[in-house]
């Protein structure tokens, strides 16, 4: 790095002072063998699943073979579309083999990616997804998070009820996709009544408080269907009294240790924990590097990460720091309450550990394993994943649960 | 006092001074200091990445900034006069969602567009204008409002990112013309040169008036209502124009798009060395804040800034502009004055 | 096309002096309604007949439990509100209110161990930290003359992404249950949180209003230039003010961990614009030296109050949020100085 110091100087000259003295990590590729410049481009971190997502790839990153042969940097440009636009370009002009990307908008980024994968750059969206068809999707979105985890809402309540939907962000096609399932469940059932329906943000305290306003116009609500932040809305019916009800929510530790706890099911909380898995980046991350290192020829496209699914009677706490016979719970004290759960997969990613989520470190021994060779293709679902297409007429269809009681 | 500094604002472009006390005051001003300010970034960025001198980086930065320029620009018309324009969120909002659920195709369908974000942009500036200069309320609270019901307006219209905006906008207008003028710039020159020649006018004039000293404003004849109403009303088209250049840019409606532009047109404003008590600054100067803006992400990427020290730079490049464009100042009044 | 303009034309310009000499001359005839506390009477009056209309809304609203809950969600509100209103005071603005309310909640939650007894001294520590963060915004402001527009983003966008590092993102820890206790206990029956704010507005008013400190306050906003001449310390007291303000935040961000048992790091979002709103609604001027705290909180409450009532409301987000800003708007007309002047001279006769 010839010009290094120099870049230094210059900066000083200009900007002066304390700036500097936080030192720029400038890359610092070796000369000898080439490395894969690999960017993370996260629309904005701040909630426990994006920063774990990002530490998994981290991880990866850094775990060997990787550690020597990937020059990973991440870039983190906040909720606006216009940013990470002008963050993808930078990537694309410094020459990036490959950008895994959580993408803020489903549309907007399209056309600076389609610029990108002109010059050859790869690019790889985790849990969100776009609808450039030149772009790989990695995403649990067309699983069916909505529509199942509304049908054992449903069978919990025995087919009626008043219920509270905790959405997530308006105006978020992920967020619509999610309702969109779940109502298509929902209105077939004349005795489910949805009595108020909120945005949470896929925020634990936002939901919280949402749940706590929704509550003091319904005390009487019977179930919750919630999307990510779903321990809050736990907290808000706590704090309003002893009663619980049945509610269906995605993967925070929290909420997977209230289903466990015999007293909370007394008070009358069952449901199941499913829904968006910070895994899906780590899975994204070791199919793009299989298919830049040339070990996997793999077509753009929409790849589906298996949904999970964890009823309240089999939810089991870990002993170790990983993800060990089948275990899927962390004890209270090991993360916090807001920690999304769904971290490993032992057949995709069983290079991880707790360290990795939580702080973005290899594990140590580790070594990349390869991925299974078959990957699993997800539906097509305009606005979602494809800008001019049909979705499939069974686009709303149980795979987790059956119906156990007739509308 | 203050009084006397905007007479003497108002009518120095008149007096025409010799060309060093000319260069001099500009330099002092805001404008004058963006500029050397944007450049001294360009240059870093050039030396930091050979890429950003490329006809293709120039574009891709012009075609950024300009939603945010142009939103800026309307913005420091309110500004000026002494008002905050919170609505310039929902305005680009509902303009982007309207773009993208009912596309017009073809220059003439780009030309209804425009028509339609003009003017709904200035029909939410005059209700604006009319609840802050004749109702009275302030102008920080009144706009908070109409932005509340813009977004909501929006979600109504459309409830997921969605839609297309029509091919000859998103395609033609965010092109180069002769291979190197990006179009979208034109957008933003013909707003300065607009602005240049209002700046001229009596509603220009009374504008730094008004922002300055209401009440002196009224004494000496000035319509302050008929000021306030229309430095909304156009703050508005502005923004609906804004809108018309995010939808060509991201050729798609996204219900939340305006969000990210109410702190940011802010720090344009504030950036471009206009004052947010009113009185004092300029369009120009705005825009090129908003350019800066946009700009500094890249030289910080190409830096090699990384992670959350992007925002800690972000911030601290951020005070370092307007401390420089203060001792700038400080300088050169020092040397004027002895 | 540039505007030239002598050295020192940066003071802030003269009406706002004569708009604080009627002022002061008004606050003299205490016989006489202050415009503040009609503000303050009519803020809180809008907000019941909300709560008691919202049972037309819903049965269970509009009861002792609902208030409650307002109270409650109000609280943080409250809080930073009364930081956000004393800068406003002073014709600042202090944008750097979501990342330190983030800090506290993250300091809080990382730092006390929830079975330690090391909380109280460690909450004035927190606190003292958040201050010194607002202190660095007000001698930007102060001494190197940034506008407290740019400053306070700087320091806000700073300590946010230094937040983010020094967590990884992942904030850990749990509130400790001093701080749980404020936000869910009761005694004798009331909730913790109503006596503390109210407590809180007690001393928050008696600060604004009735020491030389708060007086300084108004002056400084009003016009610092004559402030200045008339012997007030308009430096110390303007950093003293971010200094308060972020404290304020800090606290706020204390009592959401609380709540929440737990921090994360876009706890503080969503209480920007609200903060600000919560001031102007209460009546104080954006350009300052006008305002009453009492007022302000009455701002919060009727903001809490509408989200609760529209939240309840069975139509689609996008309808609810066209009805929450239609109104806020009403509330304003309502609010609107003329609309006092006109109610006085009907108390006047």
């Amino acid at each position: 790095m010839p010009n290094w110091k120099r870049k230094l100087s210059l900066c000083a000259a200009a900007l002066c002072t304390a700036a500097v003295s936080l030192s720029l990590t400038a890359p610092s590729a070796s000369a000898q063998d080439k490395k894969f410049k690999i960017y993370l481009s996260m629309s904005y971190s701040g909630n426990s699943w994006q920063s774990e997502a990002a530490n998994i790839v981290k991880a990866l990153a850094a775990t060997p073979p990787y550690d020597k042969t990937v020059e990973l940097t991440q870039v983190i440009s906040g909720t606006d579309p216009q940013a990470q636009i002008a963050a993808y370009e930078s990537m694309i002009a410094a020459k990036a083999d490959g950008i895994i990307s959580f993408p803020i908008s489903s549309t907007a980024l399209n056309r600076v990616i389609h610029k990108g994968c002109e010059k050859g750059v790869k690019f790889f969206m985790y849990d969100a997804t776009v609808t450039e068809p030149c772009a790989y999707n990695v995403s649990y979105i067309t699983a069916g998070f909505g529509e199942n985890s509304a049908q054992a809402l449903v069978n919990a309540l025995g087919g009626k009820g008043k219920i509270f939907l905790s959405r997530g962000v308006p105006g978020n096609s992920v967020d619509k996709r999610h309702t969109d399932g779940a109502m298509s469940v929902f209105k077939k059932y004349p005795g489910i009544q949805v009595v108020d329906e909120y945005y949470s943000f896929w925020d634990d305290r936002t939901t919280q408080q949402e749940t706590a306003k929704a509550l003091a116009a319904h005390p009487d609500v019977d179930g919750i269907w919630a999307q990510a932040g779903e321990y809050g809305a736990i907290q808000a019916l706590m704090d309003k009294g002893s009663k619980l009800v049945p509610m269906t929510g995605e993967n925070s530790n929290g909420f997977r240790l209230a289903l466990a706890n015999p007293d909370f099911q007394k008070r009358g909380l069952k449901g199941v924990s499913a829904g968006s898995p910070p895994a899906s980046a780590g899975y994204a991350f070791k199919l793009m590097m299989e298919a830049l290192t040339g070990k996997r020829d793999l077509k753009p496209g929409n790849i589906e990460y298996p949904l999970p699914w964890v009823p309240a009677d089999q939810v089991k706490l870990c002993k170790g720091q990983t993800f060990e016979d089948g275990c899927n719970a962390f004890p209270e004290g090991v993360v916090p309450s807001s920690f999304v759960t769904e971290v490993f997969s032992p057949t995709l990613l069983p290079e991880l550990s707790i360290q990795s989520a939580l702080e973005g470190k290899p594990t140590p021994g580790a070594t990349i394993q390869p991925l299974p060779a078959d990957v699993p293709k997800a539906a097509d679902e305009p606005g979602i994943n494809c800008q001019k297409c049909e979705p499939p007429a069974d686009q709303y269809k149980l795979t987790k649960v059956q119906p156990t009681v007739n509308p | 006092m203050s009084i006397l500094a905007t007479k003497a604002a108002a009518t120095s472009h008149r007096l025409a001074p010799s060309m060093p006390a000319r260069a001099k005051a500009l330099l002092a001003s805001g404008t004058g200091i963006i500029i050397v300010l944007y450049i001294i970034l360009y240059g870093l960025y050039s030396i930091w990445d050979p890429t950003a001198l490329t006809a293709d980086t120039v574009l891709n930065l012009t075609n950024n900034a300009v939603p945010l320029a142009i939103a800026a620009a309307g913005q420091t018309l309110i500004v000026l006069s002494r008002g905050f324009d919170l609505s310039v969120a929902g305005v680009i909002s509902l303009t982007n969602v309207i773009m993208a659920a009912y596309p017009l195709d073809g220059p003439l369908g780009a030309v209804e567009s425009l028509a339609i974000c003009l003017a709904i942009g200035g029909v939410v500036g005059l209700v604006n204008g009319f609840l802050v200069a004749v109702l009275r309320l302030q102008s920080i609270a009144a706009t908070l409002a109409t932005m509340i019901i813009c977004q909501g307006l929006s979600l109504v219209i459309l409830d997921a990112p969605g839609g297309t905006v029509a091919d000859f906008i998103s395609y033609d207008l965010t092109d180069v013309l002769f291979g190197v003028i990006p179009i979208s710039g034109l957008f933003v020159a013909a707003v300065v040169v607009l602005w240049m020649i209002c700046r001229r006018t009596a509603f220009g004039t009374g504008l730094y008036v008004v922002g300055a000293d209401e009440t002196a404003a009224h004494l000496s004849g000035i319509n302050v209502k008929r000021v306030r109403i229309l430095s909304f009303v156009i703050g508005g088209m502005l923004y609906g124009l804004a809108g018309f250049m995010l939808s060509a840019q991201t050729a798609t409606g996204n219900p939340n798009a305006g969000a990210s532009f109410l702190m940011l047109t802010f720090a344009a404003v504030a950036l471009g060395g206009t004052s947010l008590s009113g009185g004092r600054g300029s369009v120009i100067a705005s825009i090129i804040g908003a350019a800066t803006l946009m700009l500094l992400q890249k030289v910080l990427f190409a830096g090699g800034v990384s992670s959350f020290y992007t925002g800690i730079f972000q911030g601290v490049v951020l005070v370092l502009a307007v401390v420089f464009g203060n001792v700038v100042t400080h300088f050169v009044e020092r040397r004027g004055a002895t | 096309m540039t505007e030239a303009h002598p050295p020192g034309a940066t003071v802030a310009p003269a009406p706002r002096a004569q708009r604080q000499t009627e002022r002061v001359a008004d606050n003299r005839r205490t016989a006489r309604l202050r415009p503040e506390t009609i503000t303050a009477v009519c803020v809180f009056g809008i907000s019941i007949l909300l709560v008691l209309g919202s049972r037309f809304v819903s049965p269970a609203l509009g009861s002792w439990d609902h208030v409650n809950t307002i109270i409650l969600l109000a609280s943080f509100l409250i809080v930073v509100a009364f930081g956000q209103g004393i800068v406003i005071m002073i014709g600042g603005l202090d944008l750097s209110v979501p990342a330190l309310i983030t800090l506290g909640g993250v300091l809080t939650t990382s730092w006390i161990d929830a079975s330690s007894g090391m909380s109280l001294p460690l909450i004035p520590a927190i606190l003292l930290i958040c201050a010194c963060i607002g202190g660095i915004s007000g001698l930007g402001v102060t001494l190197l003359r940034i506008p407290p527009f740019i400053m306070t983003m700087a320091t806000g966008i700073i300590t946010a992404s230094a937040a983010l590092g020094l967590t990884s993102g992942t904030p850990r820890g749990a509130a400790p249950p001093i701080l749980t206790a404020l936000m869910k206990a009761s005694w004798i029956g009331i909730p913790v949180i109503l006596l503390f704010i109210l407590a809180f507005a007690i001393l928050g008013s008696v600060l604004q209003g009735r020491t030389s400190y708060g007086r300084r306050l108004t002056a400084i906003g009003a016009n610092p230039v004559a402030a200045h001449v008339a012997g007030i310390a308009v430096r110390s007291s303007v950093l003293i003010a971010y200094m308060l303000s972020a404290a304020a935040s800090g606290f706020a961000g204390m009592m959401l961990a609380g709540y929440a048992n737990g921090a994360t790091l876009r706890m503080g979002d969503d209480y920007l614009l609200p903060s600000i709103a919560a001031v102007v609604i209460g009546g104080s001027s954006i350009l300052g030296g006008s305002g009453s705290f009492v007022a302000t909180i009455g701002g919060a409450i009727l903001l809490t109050a509408l989200s609760t009532v529209i939240s309840a409301l069975g139509i689609p987000q996008g309808w609810r949020t066209v009805i929450e800003g239609s109104i806020i708007l009403i509330a304003l007309l309502l609010l609107r100085e003329n609309t006092f002047a006109f109610l006085r001279r009907r108390l006047a006769r």
